[in-house]
């Protein structure tokens, strides 16, 4: 569902990216850029988790100037997975790193990212039901993915007073449903 | 660092047609068929003195016609997906594979027919033949080969050995034009040498040259 959820939001700024649109290219790098990191840093192990930022700037380079090769057909997030591992074996390999990631640790890119660990998230998501989709979404954006409410506001077509206003009303009646008293 | 990235490419975007892999591909084949059609009048009837159209006419000279392009046609439809990095196919080189089968069947019953004469499988040029086929491909490999270079194949050796399927396909195809012999298993067995050894060839540089 999560992963669902992902694969439609990348998707579709990709093809806007591919038509031209360079706000949306930029938003999707961004995205990228959070997913990555982590999965990089998890499976290089601590000792090389510092060539994490490393690789996350190599797949972005790779996803702009192999971006041909994405099919509009195909699911985006296997292609990013593709593009990343690629690069992850290369990297790898030139540097002479043995990195063991033990299986269970193992996960695919979209399986978290930075903005909160995934049993945090999942009750997230859960909560984020009790609010319209698009309050939902809203909140999600600026309060855990790190956008600003201009950007949220912009990708939803609303204004930014609008935005705020959504927020604002999402969050008190969350905190009134879940809240014990305090704020 | 990496928000300075983004910017920077952001910044530098150019719109992506749909199938804008097949169009680069079939630009590339084409490029390199015209100079393989020019090279090899100049090398195949200029320089060895092979007339053009040595088989016209007959009913083996389509048979190779027909043989050759399904090659090129099936690197062609295997192409664009071996050069993604999430592309797997297999069906094309099954298909490849039955076709030589097949035509090594027919031909053996051909064969069969002239009791097994040495000369019906060498024709007069079996020592030549597939070095000839390769050597006409080259151009149309070498152009390939180029265009995929920007691209991102999954395994830069399959994808290579798709051009290379290519390349040997549409060679045969030219060099069919120059060629005199009109035996089934000379076909079957020497072009189909010189097909796999350009798709073998491919593979070999596809290796080095599509890391990426």
């Amino acid at each position: 569902m999560q992963a669902d959820k992902t694969e439609m939001r990348l998707r579709e700024l990709m093809l806007a990216a591919l038509d031209g649109d360079g706000a949306a290219y930029r938003a999707l790098l961004a995205d990228l850029a959070r997913y990555l990191r982590p999965w990089f840093a998890r499976r290089l192990g601590t000792a090389y988790a510092s060539h994490a930022e490393d690789l996350v700037q190599e797949t972005l380079l790779a996803v702009h100037t192999r971006r041909i090769t994405y099919d509009r057909t195909r699911p985006f997030t296997a292609w990013l997975h593709a593009v990343a591992h690629h690069k992850f074996v290369d990297h790898v390999r030139r540097h002479a790193i043995r990195p063991t990631v033990p299986l269970e640790e193992d996960a695919p890119v979209f399986a978290s990212d930075d903005s909160a660990n995934a049993a945090d998230r999942r009750d997230v998501e859960a909560v984020l039901k009790f609010v319209p989709e698009r309050t939902g979404e809203l909140i999600r954006e600026t309060r855990l993915e790190g956008a600003t409410i201009a950007e949220a506001a912009a990708r939803h077509g609303i204004t930014e007073t609008a935005a705020k206003v959504s927020i604002h009303r999402g969050l008190k009646s969350l905190v009134a449903k879940f809240g014990r008293g305090e704020p | 660092m990496t928000d300075d990235l983004i910017a920077r490419l952001s910044s530098d975007l150019r719109p992506i047609p749909p199938r804008a892999i097949e169009r680069r591909l079939w630009r590339a084949l084409l490029a390199g068929l015209a100079i393989t059609s020019v090279t090899a009048w100049l090398v195949l009837d200029l320089t060895l003195g092979r007339p053009f159209g040595g088989a016209f006419g007959g009913p083996m000279f389509w048979v190779k016609m027909g043989y050759t392009a399904a090659f090129g046609l099936i690197g062609l439809a295997a192409a664009p997906v071996l050069t993604r990095p999430d592309g797997r196919i297999i069906w094309p080189l099954l298909v490849a594979g039955l076709l030589v089968l097949l035509a090594l069947a027919l031909g053996t019953m051909d064969w069969m027919r002239a009791d097994w004469s040495m000369p019906v499988l060498m024709g007069n040029t079996a020592m030549v033949c597939p070095w000839l086929i390769t050597l006409t491909g080259l151009p149309v490999l070498a152009m390939l080969l180029a265009a995929m270079r920007s691209l991102a194949p999954r395994s830069p050796t399959l994808a290579g050995f798709a051009a290379g399927l290519v390349a040997g396909g549409f060679g045969a195809l030219v060099y069919a034009f120059y060629c005199g012999e009109t035996g089934m298993m000379f076909m079957a067995v020497w072009y189909s040498l010189g097909i796999a050894m350009t798709a073998l060839l491919g593979a070999i540089i596809g290796k080095f040259a599509l890391r990426w």
